[in-house]
């Protein structure tokens, strides 16, 4: 088990403010495995909430206008598809009619996910109305993910702390919606005055809750690890949580919910924790997808100087160092840190198995390493490579620094590539 | 390096903190200093200068060899020629002559480190090897009662502790601080387990192997009588503590630790009844070192939400065990039929062999 000592300090007490609105939106069009297509077309005039763009089939995902504007036109960049609006600054809106929500069945709910463009927002980007698929067991437990096991983030926090209201309406019409027994929020230790206001807040509003308080240890927050800790189930990687009665939601979704059913807002923003330690000012940020990270450095006062640091999009143990200033914010960011730039060079295994301890799966990231340079994937398959999640607590702890995280996701790409 | 290059892209982000490699070997420094207090305290100047010419010749050894068969330069500031060096000389006798100790700490770097492609990649201790080295090749001196029978050599006999009161109990809580007999590290068995308890609160070492192995040893001990077991408290703690849980050349694996300890200490128990006087500790666990790895696949966790077939798995703890016992009783023939050094000299040639044809093209590689 791991712990890492948290770094939400620095942001936790801050209040949530927003970020001016760029001049240039970059919209992305990709979501979880799939491709959205623009249904708008250069020169178009666009209201906020506006669709912009959907794709068909099983993932389907959607994407609305974040603020009034000019469609330019789109663009590649590391070979995923962009489109860009720039912003008229007359925060025209077009909003659909208010849902009647009393008579709403479990599959109208699910498609107007889709419709509200809603996609997981602890950094998957599942397209959330799948989860809410008819399903033979009926779901008993609705699961509310508050365990942001990132060491730098506190956005989930914000939410609970100054929307607890908001978050308990959206749970109820869910747990309504599934006709489910309980809501449990889950919250780790280190955030427990979170409880107090939960609690509070639900008497208030006549509606019960349960709050479990989980450990603090990393990866806490992975779905499979939520449901272990709240439900005593351990379901494998790959198994549907709804199969058992489970249902998972991240608060940033359940906000988004929140805003689909009670102001029917398409998701077109979320919050954002700016951080890091080689970040100039930190804080929590309401910031409208499709914002480049750029526009939030020089809001923040930050510079990019990529020779000293990196700049990483999500969390800094799971997230993705960004290659440039134009990528923009997406559903599932829930960070943005400017980091130290990490030594780069690796001592050799000792051995010490400390990657052992800490995985969370239970797996043996060195032999990982072992059999993917010797091209032994027969081996990466029976040590179950497959069952990582990538999370990064084996290289955190790793004193060698070995590469285990490349040999693990090349191990992965072989594999995937030999099926 | 293309491996290294990539670092920077790829999460995570952060490192904890301290968690280098010569953070940990200097842990295991600190574990052991009290040791050499004691040994100082023992034999006085004497043991320093077998600790330090030790110490001194693994580093010049290990900056030697690396460069010469590695091509590096910088090994030296990993801090294992450190470890090595210490432990080697906490297995000797204050009085070994220093040109031996020289040629043990050159054995233990080249033969137990070098050769098969640096830092963590050893199968065996090397301070272990490095003493069965000096043993085959100075046999006469290693075992003669010239070095180990040294009482007019001894500088501070007792410590007296637990003034004016000559009880039992008290001249055993003595013998437990200091006992000067035996090799250098053996003289305290207070300072051994403290070092031990410094290093789990480190999180360097697991309870796992120190534990299975002294229980299973008691359990032997117990269960089949030990009227005519005579071993050194202090030698076997050593060995538990500081020998066995090398990390390149034991198991990664939790329940591995418990099955390889509980192991050394069962052969330890069969080496010592098998008549073996001296080596009893560095031939289990050199023995044992030689199925850790095959040991820590065979215990891996349970991975998240499988299960595992418990049948087959005992199937193969059980014929594992039967070869381990095998195993040691080819040693102890060996053994008594005075062969062991050949087994050393086999030992050699394959790792020439080895070095020549796999080794050294994988000294990049970090496992
Ligand atoms: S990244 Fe994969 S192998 Fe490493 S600790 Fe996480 S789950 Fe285990
Ligand atoms: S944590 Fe690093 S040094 Fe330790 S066993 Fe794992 S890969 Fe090797």
């Amino acid at each position: 088990m791991l712990l890492i000592p948290s770094l939400k300090s620095k942001t936790k007490k801050s209040e949530v403010g927003q970020i001016a609105d760029p001049e240039d939106f970059y919209i992305p069009l990709d979501g979880y495995r799939n491709v959205m297509t623009p249904l708008v077309e250069i020169g178009n005039q666009v209201e906020k909430y506006q669709l912009l763009a959907a794709c068909d089939g099983l993932f389907a995902a959607s994407i609305h206008a974040p603020v009034s504007g000019i469609v330019k036109g789109t663009f590649n960049l590391n070979g995923k598809q962009f489109l860009h609006l720039q912003n008229d600054f007359r925060n025209r809106e077009t909003l659909a009619a208010v849902i009647a929500m009393e008579e709403i069945t479990q599959e109208q709910f699910a498609e107007r996910l889709f419709e509200y463009g809603i996609e997981g927002a602890g950094g998957s980007r599942f397209p959330t109305g799948l989860k809410f698929k008819k399903n033979e067991t009926p779901i008993k437990t609705i699961i509310v993910n508050g365990a942001e096991c990132e060491p730098y983030l506190s956005a989930d926090y914000a939410l609970m702390k100054h929307h607890t209201a908001e978050l308990l309406r959206a749970a109820v019409l869910i747990k309504k919606v599934l006709g489910a027994e309980q809501i449990v929020f889950a919250i780790e230790k280190q955030n427990k005055e979170l409880e107090k206001l939960l609690l509070r807040s639900a008497r208030e509003n006549e509606v019960k809750i349960n709050v479990k308080i989980l450990p603090d240890s990393y990866p806490q927050g992975g779905e499979l690890q939520v449901i272990k800790s709240v439900t005593g189930k351990e379901l494998k990687k790959g198994s549907i949580p709804a199969q058992h009665g489970i249902l998972v939601n991240n608060v940033g979704t359940l906000w988004s919910i929140y805003n689909a059913f009670f102001h029917s807002r398409p998701t077109i923003e979320r919050i954002v924790t700016i951080s890091g330690n080689r970040c100039a000012n930190t804080g929590n940020y309401k910031v409208k997808i499709g914002t480049p990270i750029a526009h939030l450095l020089r809001e923040t006062g930050n510079e990019w100087n990529p020779d000293e640091q990196m700049i990483i999009l999500g969390g800094a143990m799971m997230g993705k160092a960004v290659s440039s200033p134009l990528l923009p914010i997406h559903k599932g960011s829930g960070g943005l840190l400017v980091m130290q730039k990490l030594r780069l060079e690796s001592d050799n295994c000792i051995k010490c198995g400390a990657c052992v301890d800490v995985c969370p799966q239970k797996l043996m990231p060195l032999e990982f390493v072992r059999f993917n340079q010797s091209g032994n994937t027969a081996s990466l398959k029976d040590f179950n490579l497959l069952d990582c999640i990538e999370c990064g607590a084996c290289a955190y702890v790793c004193p060698s620094d070995v590469p285990l995280m490349e040999n693990i996701f090349r191990g992965k790409d072989k594999l995937l590539k030999n099926a | 390096m293309p491996n290294m290059l990539l670092k920077a892209s790829i999460n995570p982000y952060l490192k904890a903190r301290f968690s280098t490699v010569q953070i940990v070997m200097l842990d295991v420094v600190i574990a052991l200093l009290p040791l050499v207090y004691v040994a100082w305290l023992a034999y006085g100047m004497m043991a320093l200068q077998v600790i330090g010419v030790a110490v001194a010749a693994a580093m010049l050894a290990d900056v030697i060899f690396s460069l010469i068969f590695l091509g590096k330069k910088d090994t030296l500031l990993d801090g294992s020629a450190v470890v090595t060096g210490l432990l080697l000389a906490f297995t000797l006798s204050p009085a070994t002559p220093l040109y031996i100790v020289v040629f043990g700490s050159f054995s233990a770097i080249l033969f137990g480190k070098i050769v098969w492609g640096g830092l963590g990649k050893n199968r065996f201790n090397p301070a272990l090897v490095g003493r069965e080295f000096m043993s085959v090749f100075f046999a006469s001196t290693m075992s003669s009662s010239g070095i180990w029978k040294n009482n007019d050599l001894i500088n501070t006999s007792s410590l007296h502790l637990f003034e004016n009161s000559d009880t039992v109990l008290s001249n055993y809580l003595e013998g437990i601080f200091f006992k000067t007999s035996g090799a250098l590290g053996e003289y305290s068995a207070i300072c051994l387990v403290l070092g031990g308890v410094y290093l789990m609160l480190r999180n360097r070492i697991s309870w796992h192997i120190p534990l299975s192995l002294l229980g299973a040893l008691m359990l032997m001990l117990w269960l089949f009588g030990n009227d005519d077991v005579s071993f050194s408290t202090g030698g076997v703690l050593l060995g538990a503590i500081f020998m066995a849980t090398d990390m390149p050349s034991s198991p990664t694996t939790k329940y591995g630790k418990l099955y390889y300890g509980m192991m050394i200490g069962i052969t330890i128990y069969i080496f010592i009844i098998g008549g073996c006087r001296q080596e009893y500790m560095s031939y289990a666990i050199l023995m044992m070192n030689g199925f850790s790895h095959q040991i820590s696949l065979l215990f891996q966790p349970r991975v998240w939400g499988q299960k595992i077939d418990r049948k087959a798995k005992l199937e193969d703890v059980f014929m594992l065990t039967l070869k381990i016992l095998a195993v040691s009783s080819a040693i102890l023939t060996l053994y008594y039929y005075e062969l062991i050094h050949y087994l050393v000299y086999i030992f050699v040639i394959y790792l020439i062999f080895k070095f020549n044809y796999s080794f050294s093209k994988q000294v990049d590689n970090t496992i």
